[in-house]
């Protein structure tokens, strides 16, 4: 060859000094391809010919060593880099980034600022700046840094960030308004269009919630939070088996999601596949002890199955760790009923009374076990409660009742002579073909108590209260079969009391 | 997502078997040797014979052993290279006949120019502009008006402040020891100081004419943040651009006499867009992630980054696309076809993949032995469409796309999960559970009874016996709130002397606890103690104190008995704390 390499390496006066740069561009091809052997090879070559001079060298091993872990390490050497070239305002970037690793988010700040005169149209030191703020729990410093950042340049990381405040902060509408934007500049974000998704969902606007989810699962086929809530849209429309072939996919997925698990269960529960629900939630329940929902449909489902012992522990275990609610108390008093121990059932009945404000079917329950029990008087008064809360129901909102719920109601109030009740007036002309919408309504109100903040939750919720729906359909069967209740006085009631208790297993 | 991925792997490995026939497998050879990238693998015609070339700068196995190889049909030449190649392009110099292209190596602050496979020329970057306030300086230094401590002083004062980095003799003098700066200062004073800088990358751009064969200029991406264009004839810099960070890869359009985009991805991670008239970048496109490749297709700028994705931009920097890849990217090229019109992105994965995109549909997977770590397609010997990869153990594939082959949309991928019916995977229920479940129904009420009577049963007993224990201060804690105290008891030894100790631990957060005694309690025949009653030092708060005594089992029968420890407070009868300890036999004894 022509070219030798040590063309004035024997000149007497002294050494060429090697190019510090030399080999950057190798260090960098071995670092982006991840090849971090290889890289640490050359970096040490370089630092050795150098003698520790190659900023850049130092630079990338503080990277490598980042993302391994030692983030100490990397601090120090990036403050090595910060004095080799004071400069630049990328060192001081890292050491600000590897600082926001180990949790000091002051010292992060600092910083960050610091940077930030350095180079002040950087959006990434105004975004992470951001990031700091949040978790210092200065909201509105943090809202400010991350809008100068979008200013910058418009980036999906910051938008969701921004959104994150603004549901910190209780703000749903901003937070959406927010996520809206941000879907519009990157209408591929799968978890962009799933956030909003789940906010819609949460407000209720349903048609929005299932576009945006739509959306995900056509860019993303198996994002299981995307079809979780879709599924869960899906049951509530009494759609189960299409939830079922979503929820198939996702449990290809995520095999292990306690809510997953809970609403296929709850699927099969409406397909009246008892015993594959029961395993399914037994599953979910396995995954997620303490949860009260799972244990909640548990107690459902059995107390369908007729199994009122298991259903009495399960129910119970749900009112240690939710004890708020009317509802579950009001299940557990069924359960109690059917169990023979009136005096407990009627101190499930007061306390459900006491904490539901809404539901006119905790006190028809009450009424008719009153009934039975021959306290006519105090059955009136729960009759004439429920009364209230359906005329209030039926003001408020435009809720069609179960149509069981009218005729036991009826029934009752016929034995107690309280004369044809008009309340039902408006729900009994709709015709029986209504059956599904009305139900599907009624689950819609129970959902805003349930619903929290979590997307699991939300799904969660939904499949919670839907449990309820197909048992509507599902009780007739088992009137045939009546349960062992204290017999009536009256011959003439007879029917009624079995109607009445298939009416409250079922709710 | 670990079950996911897997079941697609698996999903594309039946699809691409059938799929394979695209490609004709020319040469596999795991033993070639050759370990390079991307930007160092070039076709030419080197000889004007029709037959293509491969030239590849070649980094050599542990990085030390550069080479320049050039391979034609299957017989592979090669020449030492001076320095570690950072890029290998072919181009056209002059465009009058016979049309031989010329090999350029790029090489630290070099380009070696190549004809007929011999060194032609060599290109050196021109030296960067120093501080002059450095110069200064080591000029003062030269004629001995400063001394070695204040040259420091005053470097150390440029460093601080100036734009311009130091030379690297200034930097290294900054680290030469006390002792040996008068004998550095003396050795380097009389040189004159210099910054050099290296290429990272290259590429090449048609002068003035777009056909196959124009003439070419070589476009260089220096460490020092800069862009140069070389006249192809005279390696004149024609054009010089700068850029915010160092540039790692370069794609160019155009013309560079009409007009050209340039696209130039750095080390900041992000990728800035120049043009013919722009001295700096017009557009950029922030990736916040390192991009590990960049591939212009059609109109559309590919970008790979190291978050295992592939992004499509338009010139103007805006986004259209967005695909995830299985693995991480390793190499990235371009595959063009040119009697189909067909452009197209390959990516070798580092789950030894490569895949092909046009636009976000894939269109190939190809699987190989080993991860690529670099690939190319073109025409090479006669043949027009052969793809040509490089592996990570220095391996050589080559293969030869079918005449008849083409590419269809979802070729290499149909949704496994959607098209493959699941089976959901429910548990199953036993005999033993249905027949619970029906014995549960006729007896419910008995079983709930029953279990209702026992738990109060449990709960009376657990009572019970919790006030028994509260009643003889049985429990190793005291909770009243003068002496709150906790007691623990160890037995030592085998006997028939045993190490007896207690630990006493004052629990209170602040106050010490004085006059304490301690008493044992225990059958005189069995056991004999040196002290029976002794008073407990003050107790700091916190601190855990042993309290040590021997006990003597006088029995020779291998009888063991209780003894009691009460914690008593000084002049009270009811004990604050008392322990049973159930004491071993003695084993020394009947040994003896």
């Amino acid at each position: 060859m022509i070219w030798s390499t040590r063309n004035s390496a024997y000149t007497f006066t002294a050494p060429e000094f090697p190019i510090l740069e030399k080999q950057n561009w190798l260090i960098h091809l071995h670092y982006i391809r991840k090849d971090f052997e290889a890289c640490k090879a050359v970096i040490k070559e370089q630092l050795q010919e150098t003698q520790g001079l190659c900023e850049y060298a130092i630079y990338v091993q503080a990277l490598i060593l980042r993302l391994e872990g030692n983030i100490q390490e990397s601090l120090g050497l990036f403050q090595m880099c910060a004095v080799l070239s004071p400069q630049c305002a990328d060192n001081l970037k890292q050491v600000a980034r590897s600082l926001f690793l180990l949790g000091k988010h002051k010292a992060a700040i600092e910083v960050y600022n610091e940077a930030a005169k350095l180079n002040q149209k950087d959006w990434e030191i105004c975004h992470n700046l951001g990031v700091c703020y949040i978790y210092l729990k200065q909201f509105d410093k943090a809202q400010d840094q991350l809008l100068s950042a979008l200013h910058l340049n418009r980036h999906d990381l910051t938008y969701i960030m921004l959104g994150k405040i603004f549901l910190l902060k209780g703000d749903l509408d901003k937070a959406i308004e927010i996520y809206k934007k941000a879907v519009e500049f990157s209408p591929e974000n799968t978890e962009l269009l799933t956030t909003l998704g789940l906010l819609y969902l949460q407000l209720g606007i349903y048609q929005k919630a299932f576009e945006h989810l739509g959306n995900t699962l056509t860019y993303d086929p198996t994002n299981h939070k995307a079809i979780l809530a879709a599924g869960s849209m899906m049951q509530t429309h009494g759609d189960f088996d299409v939830a079922l072939t979503k929820y198939k996919v996702a449990a290809c997925g995520v095999t292990e999601s306690p809510p997953l698990w809970n609403n296929i269960a709850m699927c099969f529960f409406g397909k009246k596949k008892y015993v594959a629900a029961i395993s399914c939630l037994k599953r979910a329940n396995y995954l997620a002890p303490l949860e009260w929902k799972i244990l909640y449909n548990l107690g459902l489902v059995h107390l369908t199955m007729q199994q009122y012992a298991s259903a009495f522990h399960f129910l119970s275990a749900a009112i240690n760790f939710q004890p708020k609610m009317g509802e579950l108390y009001m299940l557990l008093a069924v359960a109690l009923t059917n169990l023979e121990d009136t005096e407990n059932a009627k101190r499930a009945y007061e306390e459900a009374v006491r904490l539901d404000k809404c539901n006119p079917l905790v006190n028809l329950n009450y009424a008719v076990l009153l009934y039975n029990q021959g306290e006519k008087r105090d059955a009136l008064a729960q009759y004439q409660e429920m009364e209230k809360k359906v005329n209030l129901l039926k003001y408020s909102s435009s809720l069609e009742f179960d149509p069981e719920m009218m005729e036991v109601a009826q029934k009752l109030g016929a034995a107690l002579q309280v004369g044809e009740a008009l309340v039902w007036t408006k729900p009994v002309k709709d015709p029986k073909s209504k059956h599904q919408t009305a139900s599907t309504s009624k689950a819609t109100c129970f959902q805003q108590p349930l619903g929290s903040n979590q997307a699991l939750g939300q799904a969660m919720s939904s499949a919670a209260t839907y449990g309820k729906l197909p048992s509507g359909a599902g009780g007739t069967s088992q009137l045939t079969k009546p349960p062992s209740l204290p017999l009536e006085p009256e011959p003439t009631m007879e029917a009624q009391p079995a109607e009445a208790s298939a009416q409250t297993r079922e709710k | 997502m670990a079950a996911t991925s897997s079941l697609q792997a698996d999903g594309d490995k039946g699809k691409s078997s059938e799929a394979s026939s695209k490609w004709l497998n020319a040469v596999s050879d795991p033993m070639t040797n050759i370990h390079t990238f991307p930007a160092c693998m070039a076709l030419a015609d080197l000889h004007g014979d029709g037959e293509y070339e491969l030239v590849v700068g070649d980094l050599g196995p542990d990085g030390r052993q550069p080479r320049l190889k050039v391979l034609k049909g299957t017989v592979l030449r090669e020449s030492p290279l001076p320095a570690l190649p950072a890029a290998a392009v072919t181009f056209l110099m002059e465009s009058h006949e016979p049309q031989t292209p010329a090999v350029a190596i790029a090489s630290g602050p070099c380009v070696y120019m190549y004809k007929n496979l011999k060194p032609y020329f060599k290109f050196s970057l021109p030296p960067l502009p120093v501080n002059p306030l450095e110069q200064d300086v080591w000029n003062q230094a030269k004629e001995d008006q400063i001394d070695p401590l204040t040259l420091k002083e005053m470097l150390e004062g440029i460093r601080e402040k100036a734009e311009v980095p130091l030379s690297v003799q200034s930097l290294r003098f900054l680290q030469v020891e006390l002792s040996e700066m008068e004998a550095f200062v003396n050795q380097h004073k009389s040189k004159s100081i210099r910054r050099q800088t290296v290429i990272t990358t290259m590429t090449t751009l048609k002068k003035n004419l777009a056909d196959e064969d124009a003439v070419s200029c070589l476009v260089l991406g220096t460490e020092s943040k800069e862009l140069l264009v070389l006249d192809p004839k005279a390696f004149t810099i024609l054009a010089k651009m700068s850029l915010p960070s160092v540039p790692v890869f370069l794609e160019v359009s155009g013309q560079f006499e009409v007009e050209f985009r340039l696209a130039a991805a750095c080390r900041n991670g992000s990728v800035y867009m120049l043009r013919r008239d722009s001295k700096r970048p017009k557009y950029c496109i922030e990736l916040s992630a390192q991009p590990v490749g960049l591939v212009l297709v059609h109109k559309v700028l590919v970008v790979g980054s190291n978050q295992d994705s592939l992004h499509g931009f338009t010139h103007k920097g805006k986004k259209l696309w967005t695909v995830q890849m299985p693995a991480a990217i390793l190499a990235m090229n371009l595959l063009e076809q040119h009697s189909r019109g067909l452009q197209a992105v390959m990516a070798g994965l580092a789950n030894r993949e490569v895949r092909i995109y046009q636009d976000k549909a894939l269109l190939n997977i190809i699987h190989t032995p080993e991860a690529v770590t670099s690939l190319c397609f073109g025409r090479f010997g006669r043949e027009d469409n052969t793809l040509i990869m490089t592996t990570q153990g220095g391996g050589l594939i080559m293969k030869i796309l079918k005449r008849t082959a083409v590419f269809g949309e979802g070729g290499g991928e149909a949704d496994p999960l959607l098209s493959q019916p699941v089976k959901l995977n429910v548990p199953r229920k036993t005999r033993i559970y249905v027949d619970q479940t029906l014995r549960e129904r006729e007896a419910g009420t008995a079983m709930h009874r029953t279990f209702q009577a026992d738990l109060y049963l449990l709960r009376l007993r657990a009572a019970r016996a919790y006030v028994q224990a509260l009643e003889s201060s049985l429990s190793p804690v005291s909770v009243t709130a003068q002496e709150p105290l906790k007691l623990h008891a160890v037995v030592q030894g085998l006997g028939p002397t045993f190490k007896l100790t207690l630990h006493l631990q004052n629990t209170s957060t602040a106050r010490p606890i004085l006059g304490l005694v301690v008493c044992f309690l225990y059958n005189e025949v069995l056991y004999a103690l040196p002290r029976a009653f002794f008073k407990v030092p003050l107790l700091v708060p916190g601190l855990n104190y042993p309290l040590e005594t021997f006990v003597k089992s006088l029995s020779d029968k291998g009888i063991s008995d209780i003894i009691k420890v009460l914690v008593l407070r000084e002049g009270q009868s009811t004990p604050l704390l008392s322990a049973h300890i159930n004491m071993p036999m003695s084993e020394g004894l009947a040994a003896a």
